[in-house]
């Protein structure tokens, strides 16, 4: 059974036809990136699969619940974790009780439990010296990493990305795509929304390109990038590619 | 003006009425303006917490209620209100056992309306970002509110808050009209024996002002504190 599986979803914005009829399967430990033009409902598909949007008609399996019937939505969502393109990190705490805060209230950790977990994810994201800074004093590269690390340590079971990079100085990307790279291969599923054409042509196992609401094409990063069928993907690579 | 300060300094009964009805003024508000003024602000604070949520939050009836009641504070006069609360509810066998009680109740009533869409307006002020990251990380609505998006209002509402305050100190003197006898009541009752309105209605003008410029002294020291919580 795959670990998501998304059948024919639509959903309309008002009279805006945003999914017109979206399907494909996610695999446990599988990282999908889903490519295209802006406007395409890539977010909007995204922000579904948490239920922090709803769609109208067709079907989403998220680790074998379906979306529709979700009778737990606090501890559903603890297992599927979501890094922003804003950040959100929550602006009155600092960094290390960013990343405790919702291990001891919603996982009931205790707290010396939630510290240690949290210092060794921040660990892994290179922001161990600022634990106790606030985020309106960090850069955004640095925000982001600590965003990681707080979706990270309520250990998701599924990670999603809605464009990581997209509000960050372009000095600041790497860092960033680094520590989404660091994550790969520890068995986390994750879904990842992004622009930056060579990072997920490395790191996927799978690329959605998605187009005026649907899913124009899909494949591993060879078919859709050395050999693309649709003639839309074609378009749309040569213009990401040649910037 | 020379004349105005030969009246001051030359003239010793004058003397004797000011450093006598000082402390007499003093401490009626130190023992009733100030407590007044604690005990109504922190009731219109829980009042305007409570219905700043309810009409952020679009519950049903609950926020019609509290609409209305916005509407019906805003749209009267503080001093109808007391009089209303005072010597008009007693007719529908509302009966206060001391005036002071009263007049808690109205100023927390009135600047909790006032208070309520300041916090409203600093809880729309919250990026939505905020709430969904909550969400996000399992929590519930009632955390994310309570531990989240409230306190960084309750930062940006602070120095509109602190006005509230600062003029309930002052709006308190209406409160003589209700026979609580705060400042501005003792202080009519002295001119009424002694005839020097002009000199005892400056002296209880500088105590309202020695009392606000503490608080707004006391705000200053807050909102460093408050800024240095977020790294400002």
């Amino acid at each position: 059974m795959s670990i998501i599986e998304i059948k024919d979803v639509k959903k309309n914005f008002h009279n805006l036809e945003v999914l017109k009829g979206v399907s494909f399967n996610v695999e446990k430990g599988e990282v999908v990136s889903i490519i295209g033009p802006s406007g395409g409902g890539k977010s909007t598909l995204l922000r579904c699969l948490n239920c922090l949007e709803t769609y109208d008609s067709g079907s989403i399996k998220v680790i074998g619940e379906d979306l529709k019937e979700i009778k737990d939505m606090n501890s559903f969502r603890q297992k599927v974790g979501m890094v922003f393109q804003q950040f959100n990190l929550f602006a009155n705490m600092n960094v290390l009780n960013n990343c405790i805060f919702a291990q001891t209230k919603a996982l009931k950790r205790n707290k010396d439990e939630a510290k240690k977990i949290a210092l060794e994810n921040l660990q892994k994201v290179g922001m161990e010296k600022f634990i106790n800074a606030y985020p309106n004093t960090l850069s955004g590269g640095q925000k982001q990493r600590v965003a990681i690390a707080r979706a990270i340590s309520m250990n998701p079971e599924i990670l999603l990305f809605d464009e990581p990079t997209s509000a960050l100085d372009p000095e600041m990307v790497e860092e960033v795509l680094n520590v989404i790279r660091s994550l790969v291969n520890k068995g986390l599923t994750m879904i990842i929304v992004s622009h930056e054409i060579d990072f997920v042509r490395d790191i996927s196992d799978k690329i959605i390109f998605m187009d005026d609401g649907i899913v124009a094409e899909s494949g591993s990063p060879k078919e859709i990038f050395t050999n693309p069928k649709n003639e839309r993907t074609k378009v749309f690579l040569r213009k990401v590619i040649r910037n | 003006m020379i004349n105005c300060f030969k009246m001051f300094s030359m003239d010793s009964r004058l003397l004797e009425i000011f450093l006598n009805s000082f402390t007499r003024i003093l401490i009626p508000g130190l023992l009733v303006t100030i407590p007044l003024t604690i005990v109504a602000f922190f009731l219109a604070m829980i009042i305007a917490v409570v219905v700043a949520i309810i009409r952020f939050a679009n519950i049903k009836i609950l926020k019609d209620i509290c609409r209305f009641y916005v509407w019906i504070i805003r749209g009267t006069p503080l001093l109808v209100q007391l009089f209303f609360a005072y010597y008009g509810l007693p007719k529908l066998g509302i009966t206060w056992t001391s005036p002071f009680i009263c007049a808690v109740l109205v100023f927390a009533f009135n600047e909790g309306a006032y208070a309520s869409e300041t916090i409203r307006g600093s809880l729309n002020s919250v990026s939505e970002g905020q709430i969904e990251a909550g969400y996000c990380v399992g929590m519930s609505y009632l955390q994310i509110m309570w531990r989240i998006v409230l306190p960084q209002a309750l930062r940006a509402a602070f120095p509109s808050l602190m006005n509230g305050l600062i003029g309930m100190v002052k709006d308190t003197s209406l409160a003589s009209n209700i026979t609580v006898t705060e400042m501005f009541f003792v202080t009519r009752t002295i001119v009424t024996t002694t005839y020097e309105p002009l000199l005892l209605y400056l002296e209880v003008a500088l105590i309202y002002l020695l009392f606000s410029s503490i608080l707004s002294k006391v705000q200053t020291v807050i909102e460093k504190k408050l800024n240095a919580q977020v790294g400002k």
